[in-house]
């Protein structure tokens, strides 16, 4: 008898190949269709978005990593940004990392914090801040970690985290080491991070995600093996064939210094995976927070708080760890919103290029199921993919999804010109059925300029009543793109003080009623792509004049303020009701 | 009966069946006359042996001869429940007849009792040491056994010794299995030198090459193949694979095109072009879907074909209840009735039906396609998400595990297939 060594045949071996063909590289991508584009719906879309970072002087390049190509993983996967009122003065101030470079710090890499002058432009007033530092920056969270008043800044660093304490002087100091953040050891790196009142004490714990276990000694080159090659370019390795990174859990000790609870918590228990960006938020309702990692090229997780101090990791039964063959996928951003207007939070969740993005929707319970292609986002699979919100641009009443792109080899398009390191940003707007379709040139300039992006973060710094958005561009200054929205919409903001929560109000979740609409929003301190939005939940409400909003704050507290006036932000104290705002002119 | 026994001992089998059936229709019974006629059958291979063999065993339940000659018929036409069943009675007596041996070895494989089955080809190699085909086997099963190195040192002697090409062949397989890409490529290369002509060597070489992601590399070897064996269709469609692999459609389409002209009794050409037309028209599914149809127009029958049509409207992201999602869920039932070892078929049948809120179907499919492999990363996950939704969660952390498992399986895989690249010399 001779067994042939293996019969060719055709089924499994294109099959085979298929998959193949998707995992030849460093990183997971499933070379998926795109959906064919819908007909036009021709309805207008009334934001435009203008890039006016230079005249409002953000002109510093944030630096990171080689230009025309990148050695090592540490250079391609940027950095976050931030919109934070540091000073209190009711105006987004900005907060952007930066890397460096192999050889050194070049001069001029540092983060920076930008104040906002309130006539459109910005003041960097990094050095007089106590902010000026160069390193492998990766991702930012802001909140008020020590219920003083001023929101802090936690940075994720291929290196030494660090804490800045905002002293309520314009200044911060760096007390990573007092508040017992300090690592010692190996460099590790510290990729997402997010402040949440796990244990509801109403103190910030802090959970920072880990990308992989990384040293310059021992990582491989590009053209090294299998996962240092793209489509044959020769390319930065990994995350795959490099060893995962291990999430951490700082619980707060309330009096300004932090204790690992990783193990205590559960956290350790789930492994393999290369973590990014992290969103906290109460998906299943409970009044508890429960934790989200996007993972890279590894299934993603999400943590469910177990109201006991643990958590058990629950991503692929819940339905979003994977894709919806089962296969791992590139996760790097995510957004949080209610794109349905079921009152619930869903997820969106950014991939590799020749993959498709993730759109979970959620039952309340904290089920997902996903929708990419019901809801049309299927049409888009050519841009690596990064910082992303599920947020109303247009203040029609529906949420729309924005995200930047970006690829993460600068020396393959020389090679093969289809796939540039530049690309576009992509808008998809909310059609109110369920579904999105993709603006790429009706939204302005802003949104179809080519860049290599990676976080965003979307605010208001004008103070207009529309969303504008902050980009990291690398190894070029950021974009501001400023939203110059017809008026003819109406919106609401609502900024949260906690009292017995934590003072930022961080976990809370809000629903807001307008026409017969319901909107869910929750205040985190982290989404889109290592970054941090601005505090103030924005509602577009279309035509209603007035809505109503039901709060649930991290103590437990509901509240519910009915006819509220449409175009003004509100902020509400934690039981003591609407309040005066700070600074808020318009 | 004499008669019958007379012209068997002259050779003339005709005329001694017909007097053994002429003594059966005056004493049904009789057992001489059953076994000669039986014995006539078996030889010239005749389903017309195993009633008579039957009856022979009614009268005498323990006839080893009986036995051994239905397991073997059972054995080859792929019965191997009963195959087995005689095996069982027949006692020491099996390991004096060789293709018995073999015959209850391959059932052992084929009812995936792996062990059994090295055991009875240990036994039939020492019982012929000197039989390269027994080595073979052995190696051969010891392969399909998942266990390469047992395989490596059973076939070692044939291979130090000047092997013959089968032994070659399946010594490229072994050494690859041994994570040895370089001797697999090497002894392969020297097959082909050795029997240019056997077609099967250069499909083997494609195969690795497609292992290796080295697709260019294969297409090379396989042209020189067809240098040789311009007729090949096989070699035609090994090609055609590797083109698709390559984005070179056209060529690939003419190779399958050719593959079909010259041997349309070949399997998978409709097939192979049904994925092609996938591949190509990925970014335009209507076209593919009308390519398809095209084809099942021609081949109503081709399960394939079917699950291709139902992969691409479910790509299409219809709507539950809509007129292309019925389609759809249709087309993947259709695959299966047809072909219900189609398992690609059950991974989107399950997924309309999640689709659809039918979990209980979903996981009804999903199982189908983890009883063919366990492994099925689709089919677990979609198992996973199907028991949630019909809330039965006590089946969920052992998938868990198991999904987890397999995924770490596929990555591990993925490093060893990736370790070692053919590249074609300037």
């Amino acid at each position: 008898m001779t067994l042939s060594r293996r019969s060719f045949a055709l089924l499994s071996l294109c099959t085979f190949a298929q998959r193949l063909l998707g995992q030849q590289q460093g990183i997971a991508t499933r070379d998926v269709a795109a959906q064919p584009k819908p007909a036009p719906s021709n309805r207008p879309f009334n934001a435009r978005f203008t890039d006016v970072a230079k005249e409002a002087g953000l002109r510093a390049p944030v630096i990171y990593g080689g230009v025309d190509s990148k050695k090592y993983i540490v250079e391609a996967n940027g950095c976050g940004c931030a919109f934070i009122d540091y000073d209190n003065d009711g105006w987004m101030d900005i907060f952007l990392l930066s890397g460096t470079r192999l050889e050194g710090d070049p001069p001029g890499a540092t983060n920076r914090l930008y104040k906002n002058n309130r006539d459109g432009t910005f003041t960097d007033v990094t050095e007089k801040a106590g902010l000026k530092h160069a390193g492998w920056a990766n991702g930012v969270c802001v909140g008020d970690y020590n219920n003083d008043g001023f929101d802090d800044i936690f940075c994720t660093y291929f290196g030494q985290n660090r804490l800045y304490r905002n002293n309520g002087n314009g200044t911060f100091t760096d007390v990573t080491k007092e508040a017992g953040l300090w690592q010692s050891g190996p460099a590790r790196w510290g990729a997402g991070c997010a402040f949440v009142d796990y244990n509801l004490d109403g103190h910030l714990d802090l959970f920072v995600s880990n990308y992989i276990r990384f040293s310059f000694e021992h990582a491989p080159v590009p053209g090294e093996n299998s996962t240092c090659n793209w489509k044959g370019v020769p390319v930065n390795c990994g995350p795959r064939g490099l060893p995962t990174g291990r999430h951490t859990l700082f619980r707060n000790n309330g009096n300004g210094t932090f204790t690992e609870v990783t193990k205590q918590a559960g956290i350790d228990a789930a492994t393999e995976s290369y973590g990014m960006t992290v969103v906290t938020a109460d998906f299943d309702e409970d009044g508890w927070p429960d934790i989200f990692v996007a993972c890279d090229s590894t299934p993603s997780l999400l943590f469910m708080n177990n109201h006991d101090g643990t958590f058990r990791e629950e991503g692929v039964t819940r339905g979003v760890a994977l894709s919806d063959d089962g296969m791992e996928q590139a996760g790097m951003g995510v957004g949080i919103g209610d794109y349905n207007l079921d009152g619930h939070l869903d997820l969106f969740k950014t991939h590799f290029t020749g993959d498709t993005s993730g759109f979970y929707r959620n039952d309340g319970k904290g089920n997902f199921d996903e929708v990419t292609r019901a809801a049309k986002i299927g049409v888009e699979t050519r841009f690596t993919s990064w910082g992303a919100g599920i947020v109303d641009l247009d203040n029609d009443g529906y949420p729309d999804v924005f995200f930047v792109t970006g690829s993460v080899y600068p020396e393959v398009e020389k090679r093969l010109p289809q796939y540039p390191y530049k690309t576009p940003r992509v808008l998809f707007r909310n059609l109110g059925d369920g579904t999105f379709e993709e603006l790429q040139f009706q939204a302005g300039d802003g949104v179809s300029a080519a860049h290599s992006s990676r976080g965003c973060a979307f605010g208001d710094f004008d103070n207009d009543g529309d969303i504008d958005i902050l980009i990291v561009n690398m190894n070029e200054p950021p974009s501001l793109l400023r939203n110059d929205l017809q008026a003819g919409q109406n919106w609401l903001k609502v900024k949260l003080e906690g009292v017995k929560s934590n003072r930022s109000a961080i976990g809370a979740r809000v629903i807001a009623r307008y026409g017969n609409k319901v909107q869910a929003q929750a205040l985190i301190s982290q989404s889109s792509y290592y970054s941090c939005n601005d505090p103030r939940l924005h509602f577009g409400l279309g035509p209603s004049a007035e809505a109503s909003l039901d709060i649930h704050w991290p103590s437990g507290l509901r509240e519910q303020y009915e006819r509220v006036s449409a175009n003004q932000l509100v902020t509400i104290r934690e039981g003591k009701g609407i309040v005066p705002n700070k600074g808020w002119k318009r | 009966m004499l008669q019958g026994l007379a012209y068997s001992g002259k050779g003339d089998s005709t005329t001694a069946l017909d007097s053994y059936h002429h003594a059966l229709k005056i004493s049904p019974d009789y057992l001489p006359a059953l076994e000669g006629a039986a014995q006539i059958e078996y030889e010239a291979g005749s389903p017309d042996a195993a009633p008579l063999l039957e009856h022979v065993l009614k009268i005498r339940p323990n006839d080893v001869t009986s036995h051994l000659m239905l397991a073997i018929l059972a054995e080859k036409s792929g019965d191997c429940e009963t195959a087995v069943n005689h095996f069982s009675q027949i006692g020491p007596i099996l390991d004096s007849h060789p293709e018995a041996l073999q015959s209850y070895g391959v059932c052992m494989l084929k009812m995936k009792r792996n062990d059994d089955a090295i055991r009875v080809f240990q036994k039939l190699m020492s019982s012929h040491p000197d039989d390269a085909r027994c080595r073979r086997a052995l190696a051969a099963v010891q392969l399909a056994s998942e266990k390469p190195q047992d395989a490596l040192a059973t076939l070692r002697p044939l291979l130090d010794s000047n092997p013959d090409v089968d032994t070659m062949r399946l010594g490229s397989a072994v050494y690859e299995a041994n994570k040895d890409t370089p001797d697999a490529v090497r002894i392969l290369r020297d097959a082909i030198v050795k029997d240019p002509m056997q077609t099967g060597l250069y499909v083997d070489f494609a195969q690795l090459a497609m292992d290796h992601q080295s697709f260019q590399a294969g297409v090379e070897m396989v042209n020189a193949g067809l240098n040789r064996q311009p007729g090949a269709a096989e070699l035609y469609m090994a090609r055609g694979v590797l083109y698709v692999q390559l984005a070179e459609y056209e060529k690939a389409e003419s190779d399958f095109k050719r593959a079909e002209q010259l041997n349309p009794s070949q399997g998978m050409t409709e097939e192979a072009q049904g994925m092609l037309a996938e591949e190509q028209n990925q970014s335009d599914p209507d076209q593919a879907l009308s390519s398809v149809r095209a084809k099942l127009a021609d081949k109503p029958g081709d399960a394939f074909l079917w699950y291709l049509q139902a992969a691409i409207l479910s790509k299409k992201s219809a709507e539950p209840g809509s007129p292309e999602f019925q389609q759809g869920l249709e087309s993947a039932k259709r695959a299966i009735s047809l072909q219900p070892s189609l398992t690609a078929a059950h991974n989107v049948l399950a997924k309309y039906y999640l689709d659809a809120g039918e979990n209980a179907l979903a996981a009804r499919e999903c199982r189908l396609v983890l009883d063919q492999n366990p492994s099925d990363q689709s089919a677990l996950y979609h198992l996973i998400l199907a028991l949630r939704k019909t809330g039965d969660q006590k089946e969920i952390p052992e998938l868990l595990k198991r999904l987890a498992k397999a995924r770490q399986d596929a990555t591990r895989e993925e490093g060893e297939r990736n370790r070692y690249k053919l590249v074609v010399a300037p």
